[in-house]
């Protein structure tokens, strides 16, 4: 047997029983980082969130407070529920009807989950950009103002013109406001009533964010918007998520473990099977994590 | 076998066989397009060229290709060629060269032995038996170039002798109908250039996979090329024969026209056979705007009341209904609608609609029972078009709070409104054309004098039903009905035209409605592309 050999059967070896004596530990670990701390009131609150597919139990038992004018990463590998999770903090699991989900998120103290909770305005308020760009197939400013116009905040058209009603500066500050907020509005302000399909991957992507914004949301939710882009576009998207957290509370789904890193404030790993594992400060989780299976999971041997 | 000029990757400038493949494949569509023509009557079957009849210049043809095709086959088997042939040249092959040996075999043992014998069935067997083999045993460049010169040698030769041509009658104990040759020596053209078009383009690009390519290629591209000819043909043969009728008495300037308000009179184009009523004491040239305004407001009708119908059951059906046995009966049931007989709803309307509605028939019932003829396939098209607009719309919509109805209103239906459009336009296509269900329920006197006034018509009354409109609820004349009922029955009245050429006249100018309403459809489905992509 080679020295080479012998010092790998040992590292295995190690590494096992580390795993072992982890598992016992994991209850333990939880309560610790479920006090984790911040400060000032949390924005988001989860308890207890469980979420089953039929008969598959796609999210067990999840608890979080995430702080307000802040990124949040959600880590994991594919199937582990992070998407799920980020689906159910603005009800968008509702529009799946093998769903069924158990437990509470607050949004500032106040229920989503009850009876009667308007779901019109707890989108408003909790926005979603999506992991592949989906524009509608119309101007760049209809986009904008698609979710204003159609909640009666922006008037525009004959009837509005007749009633002396018309909001064309007011649509056209929200645009040229969202899509500067977007790091869109040089590239697109001499086409804004082109068609939003002409333009590239990126910047449907970042349209996508400025039209999330146009509703004046107070959260916004992103399930891997980078995925489906290119380096440099991603790059910009990351800036973007940078600066949008000044104002704004950031929750974004990536499998990406560098732009987590990059981006965010506190970062949350789900691992395969449902579980939140750890959430904590990021420098935290990806310098010493105190779970193993985490460590494992971030150093790429998979937990 | 020598491997070396098979791998190699380009074979040089055209070689010898490649000439002769192509000098092949021109003869043969030579051929075919003068047999389209021959059958087409552009050409008389009795004209000459060089002192040859068209037939029997068109025999020699198939000859030539037969001979061009044995000598590529033969050099190529002797490897005198750049080929790159199989070792055989495959079942389909085999079975259809079998089957053309057997016809031959069969017209050749009648013909020799007289008919009435029933030899021509073991003659047509070892024919086909033969002639399988002989494409299936050899290498490929021999089994699909040799065997089918043969037959097209045989159509040839039996041509270019006199044995078939123009004076030739085939007169089938089957049918009472009489062959001409003339129609039918030009068919058997056809099929055999088509033959060696599918074999010389093969020879030409060498055989084996690349050769396969080619040959079917070149045999879907011919086949293609003869259904355009049909349908120029068909619509040739209207234009044809309606247009001297419709453009009776027409004049650029011949007409006047006075503006309204100020009272000046202009030159204005006369087209009488369009703006002229059909009947009535003073009419000089008799037109079908009667019968046009008719079959124009059945199209308006139908249309107006199927659109909002189909595309209403098609969101319900594709976004609120959970999919599951109701859908599935609903499809079935849309499906079966669309295939009914039109002469059945004929029949309903006749039965239910128009004692309950007009007490005879009217403009109204014609309408109504177009409309649910239309509406199963504005049905199915809208359903499968909202189905086809991605999820990724509605769930941006829902992400931004938008609600169900809203997103249905301004997101999706306008994402399907291209396919709907497709829908109504084949809808429309097939209700404009339709004559059975207005023979029982909509078509009054043939000839009107006066046309339809729909609009003119409407009156508000006091008393339920509150709105009157006598002129819906009269018969009128549509373009078809208008067609059938001069074919048929029709004495016409008027000296100026015959039956026929009134009838010419009035089936261009369907066509022409048909054609004029398929294109704002297909410009309105233009329209919403553009709106929906860029540019």
């Amino acid at each position: 047997m080679s020295e080479a050999d012998i010092e790998q059967t040992t590292e295995t070896g190690a590494s096992n029983d580390r795993l072992t004596t982890s598992g016992e530990s994991e209850e333990q670990l939880r309560e610790e980082w479920r006090e984790y701390d911040f400060a000032g009131q949390p924005k988001l609150s989860v308890e207890d969130l469980d979420v089953y597919y039929g008969d598959d139990h796609a999210l067990k038992s999840v608890s979080m407070d995430i702080p307000s004018e802040s990124v949040t990463a959600l880590i994991g590998p594919s199937g582990c529920g992070k998407s799920t999770f980020l689906r159910c903090l603005n009800r968008m699991n509702d529009r799946v009807k093998t769903a069924r989900i158990d437990g509470s998120v607050a949004l500032d103290g106040e229920e989503v989950y009850q009876d009667g909770t308007n779901l019109v305005e707890l989108r408003k308020r909790v926005g979603m950009v999506f992991q592949a760009p989906n524009p509608f197939p119309k101007s760049i400013r209809d986009n904008i103002s698609y979710g204003p116009r159609k909640h009666g905040d922006i008037n525009k058209g004959l009837l509005a013109r007749l009633l002396g009603r018309d909001d064309t500066d007011k649509e056209d500050e929200l645009v040229e406001r969202t899509l500067t907020q977007a790091a869109l509005w040089d590239e697109v302000n001499d086409r804004l009533d082109d068609n939003a399909l002409g333009l590239s991957g990126g910047q449907q992507q970042r349209l996508c964010i400025a039209r999330a914004l146009a509703t004046d949301p107070e959260v916004l939710l992103m399930d891997e918007p980078a995925s489906a882009l290119d380096p440099i576009a991603t790059a910009k998207i990351e800036d973007l998520i940078e600066e949008l957290a000044e104002d704004y509370t950031v929750v974004v789904v990536t499998h990406n473990m560098q732009q987590a890193a990059r981006i965010s404030d506190q970062t949350a790993v789900f691992l395969t099977g449902g579980e939140l594992v750890e959430y904590d400060d990021t420098d935290k989780i990806f310098e010493n994590p105190e779970s193993q299976r985490v460590e494992d999971y971030i150093t790429g041997k998979f937990g | 076998m020598s491997n070396v000029r098979d791998t190699a990757l380009h074979s040089g400038e055209s070689t010898t066989s490649e000439l002769a493949a192509t000098g092949v494949l021109g003869v043969s569509f030579a051929a075919f397009v003068a047999s389209w023509a021959l059958i087409f009557q552009w050409v008389d079957e009795t004209a000459t060229v060089a002192g040859l009849s068209v037939l029997r210049l068109l025999g020699v043809g198939l000859i030539a290709a037969a001979v061009g095709l044995v000598a590529i086959g033969v050099a190529s088997r002797m490897d005198a060629l750049d080929t790159t042939p199989s070792p055989t040249a495959g079942f389909a092959v085999g079975l259809v060269v079998g089957l053309l040996w057997s016809i031959v075999g069969a017209v050749l043992a009648t013909a020799l032995l007289g008919a009435g014998t029933l030899l021509w069935v073991p003659a047509a067997l070892a024919f086909g038996v033969a002639g399988s083999l002989s494409s299936l045993l050899p290498r490929e460049d021999i089994g699909s170039t040799v065997p089918v010169s043969l037959v097209i040698a045989v159509l040839g030769g039996a041509i270019a002798l006199g044995r078939l041509d123009a004076g030739w009658t085939w007169e089938p104990s089957w049918l009472s109908a009489t062959v001409p040759g003339s129609e039918l020596v030009p068919i058997l053209v056809v099929f055999g250039s088509l033959l060696a078009v599918w074999s010389g383009a093969k020879a030409r690009n060498g055989f084996g996979a690349q050769g396969r390519e080619a040959g079917a290629f070149a045999l879907i591209g011919t086949v293609v090329f003869g259904m355009l000819a049909v349908l120029a043909l068909l619509i040739g043969f209207i234009v044809v024969n309606g247009l001297e009728t419709m453009l009776t008495g027409a004049s650029l300037f011949g007409g006047q026209v006075t503006v309204p308000v100020i009272g000046v009179t202009l030159p204005w184009v006369n087209f009488p056979f369009l703006t002229n009523v059909t009947g009535g004491l003073f009419v000089e040239v008799p037109g079908v705007l009667p019968a046009t305004l008719g079959t124009l407001w059945l199209v308006f009708g139908a249309v107006l009341f199927a659109v909002p119908l189909g595309v209403g059951a098609a969101v319900f059906l594709t976004e609120y209904a959970e999919r599951g046995r109701f859908t599935q009966v609903v499809e079935v049931a849309t499906n079966g609608l669309w295939s009914t007989p039109s002469i059945v709803f004929g029949l309903f309307g006749l039965a239910f609609l128009v004692p309950r509605i007009s007490g005879g028939n009217s403009i109204i019932v014609g309408q109504l029972v177009l409309g649910f003829m239309l509406l199963p396939l504005v049905l199915i098209t809208s359903r499968e078009a909202i189905l086809a607009v991605p999820d990724e719309y509605r769930d941006a919509s829902a992400a931004l709070g938008v609600t169900k109805w809203q997103t249905i209103r301004s997101v999706v239906v306008p994402a399907a409104m291209p396919g709907t459009i497709t829908g109504v336009i084949l809808g429309v296509g097939r209700i404009a054309g339709e004559t059975a269900p207005l023979l029982l329920v909509f078509g009054g006197p043939p000839y009107p004098s006066q046309t339809p006034n729909v609009l003119g018509s409407f009156q508000l009354t006091a008393t339920p039903p509150f709105v009157t409109n006598e002129a819906l609820l009269s018969p009128a004349s549509a373009l078809p009905y208008q067609l059938y009922s001069t074919i048929t029955a029709g004495v016409f009245p008027k000296e100026i035209f015959t039956d026929s050429e009134f009838g010419w006249g009035t089936a261009l100018i369907l066509l022409l409605v048909v054609i004029g309403l398929y294109a704002i459809g297909v410009g309105s489905r233009l329209y919403f592309r553009r709106k929906l992509h860029h540019e």
